[in-house]
């Protein structure tokens, strides 16, 4: 085609392209760039065993998927939760979570509905969800955060974070922020450092919820409670965004 | 005030005596309505600030009090003065004054009890706006108007055994919580999947949440979390 052709044709844009279109055109790019590379591009992540059960509304990891020796996640029981946000306030305080500057780890969101004239509400708790595949991660240019190969959790070196947010942009949940005291890049960690190190088996918030929303646990004991609802047959099961092909940890039900 | 219900006491005892030994052959006969000594037999409708009804028999020839008990202490004697005033509440009831200079729970039934009695139409009594709870979880709605509007509950369906009347009584008490309910107390007398929604369904018609009382308290907005992402 004549150059002189393509420039009198309009520009569509990217804007009403659908992701999974923009995911295989970049997934082709990588590829060709991985050839040149020696093809280990995408392997600079170490989840290279992840997969899901193929079926790409849930994104749920098939039995025996799991590719760390404590594979920590967490399940929502969403319609259990009522925002009282005894979980934001405990994640807060324990891991010293800064008021200012749009600091969060963990946060409910809220959605308000109108049926047949009544107001409904529903919340949803949000945090990291520690992605198998996490486009953070790929996207660090210093290694600063990284999947913990013990048990999965994507945590933060604070001292090789350079701070250019690339990974806040990265990330699907939005999960990030910039710390102003550390000067680095910020997330929840699922407290690795603040209880998990201390012998707790339970998340701040998790242990917080009045309502036993939040069950955390390692998906790999098949006696935890987290494997026991993520098995449950018959059980929808959800995970936020899964047309990003993260794989997240943090799972979704009403039960 | 002490000195003011013995002379009535006493007034009401010689009262007795006198009818026992005066009128001893007429007892059984239906004792007619005397307005000059139990006055007016209408019953007295106040319809400011709130519609209430008030029998003069109840107090006179019922229960025998005589007509100083009231007036013009309590009440001035001409009709209607008392409104005039504005003074007339509850609030001033529940500090012994008007009708609370009796009804305090000790000579008779406390005035933030038995509301129906003098209140005679309960709709547009009970409080407009929810009630909040913020303890032990923030923050928990109840709608008078839901359920007294829509569903015709009577005040004593809930009140006083249920849940006091006092603001606030239900919070304090150690044993407001979810499992009270799921046990028949509180709201969950009602609310136990037979007589109305059970307590451990649908959280949400009732937890209004942390944003949902920020909205009502006029806050919106004012502290930032990371609701950013995705909804």
């Amino acid at each position: 085609m004549n150059i002189e052709d393509l420039e009198k044709e309009k520009n569509e844009g990217i804007e009403n392209l659908p992701l999974q279109e923009r995911r295989k055109f970049l997934k082709m790019g990588l590829t060709v760039t991985g050839i040149f590379l020696g093809g280990t591009v995408l392997s600079l992540t170490s989840a290279s065993l992840a997969s899901s059960q193929n079926d790409p509304e849930t994104d749920i990891p098939a039995e025996g998927q799991y590719p760390y020796p404590k594979h920590y996640g967490m399940v929502m029981r969403q319609n259990r939760c009522i925002d009282c946000e005894k979980c934001v306030e405990a994640c807060k305080q324990t891991n010293h979570v800064p008021t200012a500057h749009g600091a969060w780890r963990t946060a409910i969101q809220e959605r308000l509905t109108t049926e047949n004239g009544t107001e409904k509400r529903e919340f949803r708790p949000v945090l990291c969800n520690h992605c198998n595949r996490p486009p953070c991660v790929r996207v660090c240019p210093t290694k600063a955060t990284y999947k913990d190969p013990e048990t999965g959790i994507v945590v933060m070196d604070y001292a090789k974070c350079i701070g250019c947010k690339t990974c806040m942009a990265a990330c699907p949940y939005n999960a990030r922020y910039f710390n102003e005291e550390k000067y680095a890049i910020d997330k929840c960690n699922f407290c690795i450092d603040t209880r998990l190190a201390e012998g707790k088996t339970e998340t701040a918030c998790a242990a917080a919820c009045p309502a036993r929303v939040r069950i955390f646990g390692n998906l790999k004991d098949k006696t935890s409670e987290i494997y026991r609802l993520l098995h449950t047959p018959d059980t929808k099961i959800w995970v936020l965004r899964p047309d990003t092909g993260a794989l997240p940890n943090v799972f979704y039900m009403n039960a | 005030m002490n000195q003011h219900r013995i002379t009535a006491m006493g007034l009401i005892m010689l009262a007795g005596s006198l009818f026992l030994t005066t009128n001893a052959t007429k007892v059984t006969a239906a004792a007619p309505y005397d307005e000059d000594a139990y006055g007016p037999e209408a019953p007295i409708v106040w319809e400011k600030p709130t519609k209430v009804t008030f029998s003069h028999k109840t107090h006179t020839m019922d229960a025998g009090l005589a007509c100083d008990s009231c007036h013009d202490e309590l009440f001035i004697m001409e009709s209607g003065a008392v409104l005039t005033t504005g003074k007339l509440t509850m609030a001033a009831m529940a500090e012994g004054k008007f009708c609370g200079s009796c009804h305090d729970g000790n000579t008779a039934f406390a005035s933030n009890t038995k509301c129906a009695s003098c209140h005679t139409d309960v709709n547009g009594l009970a409080p407009q706006d929810p009630i909040v709870w913020t303890k032990p979880v923030k923050a928990v709605i109840f709608n008078h108007k839901g359920h007294v509007e829509d569903f015709s509950l009577e005040c004593d369906a809930c009140h006083d055994d249920t849940f006091a009347m006092q603001k606030g009584t239900a919070e304090k008490a150690a044993d407001f919580t979810m499992q009270a309910l799921y046990d028949g107390k509180y709201c969950g007398k009602c609310h136990n999947g037979k007589t109305a929604f059970a307590s451990d369904t649908r959280c949400n018609t009732c937890h209004i949440g942390v944003k949902g009382h920020n909205r009502m308290m006029g806050n919106d907005g004012a502290h930032a979390t990371g609701s950013k992402a995705g909804h």
